[in-house]
């Protein structure tokens, strides 16, 4: 049985249909990427798994269990951990203390002692250990992304969302994170990510949803997905897939 | 010169109080991002029940802390999870109207309850103290720094060490990502205004030992809570402290040691204080910088 599952999700913003008819599931252990132009509604997507916007209509389901209805807390302590695009550390807060608060609350649900033992393991899990006391103010965009991800975890999540952990990254820290998200998946993670650095995409993921204006567009594994017209002309433009489809012979 | 050293000393006692009023107010603006005018009326609440206790049933006004504390976070926490958080994410002037109009509340009805009189509470060793070295130290404001330190220790030592001490700060730091590690923000808002509203009490109950009490004696305690806030910084206890602390004794000395300046100028020193902070220092003296 499928570990999520989304069933004719339908989400909208006043007269805008953010989401329109989104359904596919991820299986446990996969990691899965969900790709699409700006605006294609894959942070909304994340946001509705979450519970942060409450659906239009359809259903979501985790673990067997149906979570779209239920308040964003509580589907946190179900086992879904999530990241932000724009990283929202606790600022007052030392790494390890921001890594706790996750271990805290979240599945793990940990009292203070345990929980602070919990954030070592998961900042030495992200390669931050040497960084638990520092103020998380004084941390790059690497770190910072590192940090977001190791809160997330702290929570023992059994889904993760990660929205674009590689935005903003160089190619070296790209590397360094490529191997971040593989080794969290291999801890027993699976792993649901937004992703617009195609390398990440192919390097990482199983399989691939393409959104394109809210609505399902495409899926199948990478490079299948890649070489399908109808994703390159929403990303590119028509002109641009008719030319490589001439290309193509 | 012992004139000086007397009225120093006083401040630091009547600072007591302002460090206890201020603690709830800070907390709430801090976490909550609510500028909580109506923290006067729960402050007055906590007099008025300690003179209940008193008046009643001869509890005295100290031993009484824990039941009106108690009471007082029953209060804040019914209040906020009921009323003021359904415009939590409202801008700012949403939760300043709300909670403006929770204190005439308030107001009126501790005046249907128990009529415009002045009430005071004054247990036996009210009006004694003791005397080191010609300086007068009245019981009732030792008493009340001494509980003002206390219930500060008590509410960091809460804020850093406990489960929901985590959850507090969480939510202060950043309310979304504290939502999605799992913690249940409508809870943690209501536990929130729940403390700032016990602690409100606690300062109540220190007031009424040192000043009649009327329902709408807790206004100027609204603006020396800001004041003390500002000055002190927003964000942590031992911030509130020292701004409290240091607002007593700033106050008490201009009252006393500048001629011309008398107790009718509270409230305009009060005002000077704060002018002064915003213009020259907005973070206060151990804000986080904005």
């Amino acid at each position: 049985m499928a570990l999520l599952s989304l069933v004719h999700v339908d989400k909208r913003f006043g007269g805008v249909n953010a989401l329109t008819d989104v359904g596919f599931q991820v299986e446990q252990d996969e990691i899965l990427g969900l790709i699409g132009p700006n605006g294609a509604g894959k942070t909304t997507l994340l946001n509705c798994i979450s519970g942060v916007f409450p659906l239009d209509g359809g259903s979501i389901h985790f673990a067997g269990q149906r979570i779209s209805g239920l308040p964003p807390h509580r589907i946190a302590r179900l086992g879904i951990g999530r990241t932000f695009q724009v990283v929202k550390p606790f600022l007052s807060m030392t790494v390890r203390e921001n890594a706790a608060v996750g271990a805290l609350f979240g599945a793990s649900n940990l009292q203070p002692r345990l929980a602070f033992q919990a954030a070592e393991e998961v900042l030495e899990l992200v390669g931050m250990a040497a960084k638990s006391g520092h103020a998380v103010g004084s941390l790059t965009i690497p770190d910072r992304k590192r940090l977001e991800v190791a809160r997330a975890l702290a929570t023992k999540p059994r889904l993760l969302l990660l929205d674009e952990v590689m935005a903003g990254l160089n190619a070296v820290e790209v590397e360094e994170a490529l191997d971040m998200v593989r080794t969290v998946h291999r801890s027993g993670v699976t792993i649901v990510l937004i992703e617009h650095v195609m390398k990440v995409v192919v390097g990482l993921c199983q399989r691939v949803v393409v959104l394109n204006f809210g609505q399902p567009l495409a899926a199948g594994t990478p490079e299948e997905v890649l070489r399908d017209e109808r994703v390159i002309e929403a990303y590119l433009g028509e002109k641009y897939a008719a030319r490589v489809r001439r290309a193509g012979g | 010169m012992t004139l000086l050293v007397q009225q120093l000393v006083l401040g630091l006692l009547i600072g007591g109080v302002y460090v206890a009023v201020g603690i709830g107010f800070s907390l709430v603006w801090g976490v909550l991002n609510i500028v909580n005018l109506a923290h006067g009326g729960l402050v007055i609440i906590g007099a008025y029940l300690t003179w209940l206790l008193f008046s009643a049933f001869k509890i005295d006004p100290f031993l009484s802390i824990p039941i009106v504390a108690a009471a007082l976070f029953g209060i804040g926490y019914v209040l906020q999870r009921l009323l003021i958080n359904r415009v939590i994410r409202a801008p700012i002037f949403f939760t300043l109207l709300l909670t403006f109009g929770v204190n005439l509340v308030i107001i009126n009805v501790l005046l249907l309850l128990f009529k415009s009189d002045f009430r005071s509470v004054t247990p036996s060793y009210s009006g004694s103290g003791l005397s080191l070295g010609g300086v007068q130290l009245p019981y009732i404001r030792v008493a009340g720094l001494a509980v003002a330190l206390l219930l500060a220790g008590a509410v960091a030592l809460f804020l850093a060490r406990s489960r929901v001490g985590g959850a507090i700060q969480a939510v202060g730091a950043d309310r979304d990502a504290a939502q999605l590690v799992g913690v249940n923000l409508r809870h943690v808002y209501a536990l929130t205004f729940g403390i700032g509203a016990a602690c409100a009490g606690v300062a109540g109950g220190l007031i009424s030992t040192a000043q009649a009490i009327t329902p709408s004696a807790g206004e100027p305690y609204t603006l020396q809570a800001f004041v003390v806030v500002i000055l002190g910084g927003l964000g942590r206890v031992s911030a509130t402290v020292v701004g409290g602390l240091l607002f007593g004794v700033v106050e008490t000395l201009a009252q006393t040691m500048v001629p011309g300046l008398g107790a009718g100028w509270a409230n305009a020193i009060a005002f000077a204080i704060l002018v002064v902070v915003l213009a020259v220092r907005p973070r206060g003296l151990m804000g986080r910088p904005v």
